[in-house]
């Protein structure tokens, strides 16, 4: 049984920092572009995250993320190359399809956005443990019962899906068709579903039950079994990009 | 019964909601994985969060979809995040609607099917334009963007529609799934979740 | 002595429920004794389990009468997490016992102890009882959705162990279960027994509640319709009409006409072999 998470395990300064440090430089690098507002400073934040990628020795995974992005992108650029509102200035044309360059760069700066997006959230989810995020939000005054709820999300969702192979297996011998005509699969639709949800929905009632006689509604604070580490490079790191959130709003309202 | 202190906070949720919460997210998940492996033409990514509202009101069905998009984008798709609003849209009108209409047959589910619709396309549309110039990632609306652009309709306008023809089919499809599967269960069941939303 | 649990004219009704689950409900539990608890489907068994650790009323609300008072505590003046310091209750299904949030069995097993707001060295000292206890040690750090039934059920009463209650309540925790792990759960509830707990256990082995239980409650559409020693609930002549069966032993001395001195029938092996053994020698 494994919980779905992108988390991987490796020795790095990054690995090392505590999941709310973390949490807050991944805010901060991914809303800077956005209150700034131009590429210039879409590209800072996206290097720098880059180079937090590379520290923490996860850089790879992120281009399979991006590459899976493409087609998107490429629709993008061709949308509003061709369609963008402040379109003005023909940058080439392609038989009878004009691409204009506010188009293109505007589309460009979508792009940046959607990668900087992304690698800011995987400096944060790359690294860390889903379970030690939980914990320290839970510590930092997360309800405890909405970590819960958060926790057990990561380890039902892979074990629902494990059971659906079982259950196509057993609906197919029974002889349903899963394939063929779109009423076919459509009728397959609901048979496949009904058990695993039936089930797990049954046994909410029990689980329920089993939390609260281990006094899962007890008012008093909790406590942890296990100790929070906190790295000494944590507070300059939260120094530095709170500063870097400061100077975006100045610079934003300034300029 | 002996007076005892009780800090009683605005709003908890029972422990049923919160055993509910994980199961839901987790049908929305296997949801999308059967139409996927079905290829049926249609998303069916939101059943559980439906669910969550028939079964425990706005607020249950609300939070679900919240958690489901934090959770989706930790794990599998970061834009997931930028559209947890949508979600969250959609456990609400369904909570708000079908925790009147849910045991009257399959003809209000039609409309509450419109209701969420239209509440997901007009929620998902100030984001597509934000992050996606307007566009919604699916072949078919896209298809029809360009259309309307290329005629000169507004953004806002197009980008609307291109998300509304793509939600409206989705959703209606999901509400009914999601009252088939309210139906099934036991009454026994539904009973301790009713009463749990205001515990 | 003063009875550890105490269950005074309980009746019951649940929100929804046509009959009452419980009707006039009333037996007494001392402190270190095993209550066996049988009867056929919906004889009740589950509700009485749950209104001893205060879940009736609390969590289904429904139409409680009377009173259950455990530990010196009465169930409907307090809350359920409460309680649960001093009654546990270990459920059928040993697979939605577990909580879903934790990673290891270690850390499941703490779960009551980090709600109760234990300090860590306590939790661990507990834990690592608990785990010595019901022979968790080669798993202790396995997902608690990789155990077998009989593992994963241990570590349910591991769990409600290291809250360190007084009393335990069972309901049927090994009608899902294979054999072997049966076997386990059984063993597991014997070193409760040695712990000198007050254990009461819904279960439908007939066989198993003769040797362990010091008395036995017949329960029947929600009423007592007997509380005693095993051997004389087990005698009756009516009880395939309450709907349970004797153990096997019993019919068998029953055919034999196999009596101990008072005249009730043997109800474990180690019984019925004793006095078939004394009645060849006599004859
Ligand atoms: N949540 C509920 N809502 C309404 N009625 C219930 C509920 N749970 C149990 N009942 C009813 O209460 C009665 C007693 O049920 P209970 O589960 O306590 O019996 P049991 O002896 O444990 O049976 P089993 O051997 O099947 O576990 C039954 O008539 C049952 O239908
Ligand atoms: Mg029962």
């Amino acid at each position: 049984m494994r919980t779905i998470s992108l988390y991987v395990e490796k020795e790095s300064f990054i690995h090392g920092l505590d999941p709310v440090t973390k949490l807050w430089l991944t805010a901060s690098l991914l809303i800077i572009p956005f209150i700034v507002g131009n590429i210039e400073s879409t590209l800072v934040c996206l290097g720098i995250n880059l180079a937090l990628l590379s520290v923490a020795r996860v850089i790879r995974r992120i281009f399979s993320i991006l590459a899976m992005s493409l087609v998107l992108i490429i629709t993008l650029f061709i949308i509003q190359g061709m369609f963008y509102g402040g379109n003005r200035t023909e940058a080439f044309a392609l038989g009878s399809l004009v691409f204009y360059r506010e188009g293109l760069r505007y589309a460009t700066l979508l792009t940046l956005r959607f990668f900087n997006i992304i690698s800011a959230s995987m400096v944060l989810i790359l690294t860390t443990r889903p379970s030690d995020l939980i914990e320290s939000l839970v510590r930092r005054g997360l309800s405890p019962r909405i970590g819960y709820v958060l926790a057990s999300v990561l380890q039902i969702i892979p074990m629902m899906i494990s059971n659906t192979s079982t259950i196509m297996d057993a609906q197919r011998s029974r002889g349903m068709e899963t394939e063929g005509r779109l009423v076919t699969r459509m009728k397959a639709y609901l048979p496949l579903m009904a058990p695993l949800v039936m089930s797990s929905l049954v046994a909410t009632q029990e689980r329920a039950m089993a939390l609260e006689v281990r006094a899962f509604g007890a008012r008093n604070p909790k406590t942890f079994l296990h100790e929070e580490i906190i790295s000494r490079h944590a507070l300059p790191i939260r120094v530095l990009t709170s500063l870097g959130l400061v100077a975006a709003v100045i610079w934003r309202v300034i300029l | 019964m002996s007076a005892k202190p009780k800090t009683t906070p605005a709003f908890t949720l029972s422990t049923m909601s919160l055993v509910l919460i994980p199961v839901v997210v987790g049908i929305n998940y296997i949801g999308k994985l059967f139409a996927q492996t079905l290829k049926l033409p249609l998303w069916l990514d939101s059943i559980g969060t439906i669910l969550a509202a028939f079964l425990n009101g706005p607020i249950v069905g609300a939070i679900a979809g919240l958690i489901n998009n934090l959770i989706y984008g930790l794990t599998v798709d970061t834009m997931s995040f930028v559209y947890a609003i949508t979600s969250v849209a959609i456990g609400l009108v369904s909570g708000v609607v079908g925790i009147n209409y849910i045991g009257r047959g399959v003809l209000p589910m039609l409309g509450i099917g419109l209701l969420v619709g239209i509440a997901a396309a007009l929620v998902s549309t100030p984001l597509n334009v934000i992050f996606w110039g307007g566009q919604t990632g699916n072949v078919w609306g896209d298809a029809l963007f360009a259309a309307l652009r290329k005629g000169g309709f507004p953004l806002w306008g197009a980008s609307f529609l291109d998300e509304f023809v793509v939600d409206i089919p989705d959703k209606v499809a999901t509400v009914i799934v999601a009252w088939l599967i309210f139906k099934g269960l036991p009454k026994r069941l539904t009973r301790l979740f009713r009463r749990g939303a205001s515990a | 002595m003063k009875p550890e649990v105490m269950v005074q004219d309980l009746s019951y009704r649940y929100d929804d429920g046509e009959e009452k689950a419980l009707d006039g409900v009333s037996f007494e539990v001392y402190p270190g004794e095993f209550l066996g608890v049988v009867g056929p489907n919906k004889a009740g068994k589950s509700t009485l389990c749950q209104a001893l650790v205060g879940l009736v009323p609390h969590f289904f609300h429904g139409n409680m009468d009377g009173r259950v008072v455990a530990g010196g505590i009465d169930t409907r003046e307090t809350t359920v997490d409460e309680l649960s310091k001093t009654v546990g209750l270990v459920f059928q299904n040993p697979f939605t016992q577990v909580t879903g949030a934790k990673l290891t069995v270690y850390e499941e097993i703490a779960f009551g102890l980090e709600n109760i707001g234990l300090p860590r060295d306590e939790i661990t000292r507990r834990v690592d009882e608990m785990i010595a206890l019901f022979g968790l040690e080669h798993v202790r750090h396995h997902n608690p959705f990789e155990l077998s039934g009989g593992q994963m059920q241990r570590m349910a009463i591991a769990s409600i162990m290291a809250l360190r209650p007084r009393i335990v309540a069972l309901d049927e925790p090994t009608s899902q279960l294979d054999p072997q792990g049966s076997a386990e759960v059984f063993q597991a509830v014997a070193a409760l027994r040695n712990q000198g707990l007050t254990v009461i256990m819904a279960e439908q082995k007939v066989e198993k509640i003769a040797r362990y239980a010091d008395r036995v409650l017949l329960m029947h559409k929600g009423k007592v319709a007997a509380c005693d020693r095993p051997e004389v609930v087990f005698s009756r002549d009516n009880l395939l009409d309450l709907g349970i069966r004797p153990p096997a032993y019993t019919s068998v001395a029953r055919e034999l006409d196999l009596r101990r001195p008072d005249g009730t029938l043997p109800v474990t092996l180690d019984d019925a072999v004793a006095l078939l053994r004394n009645s060849s020698v006599n004859s």
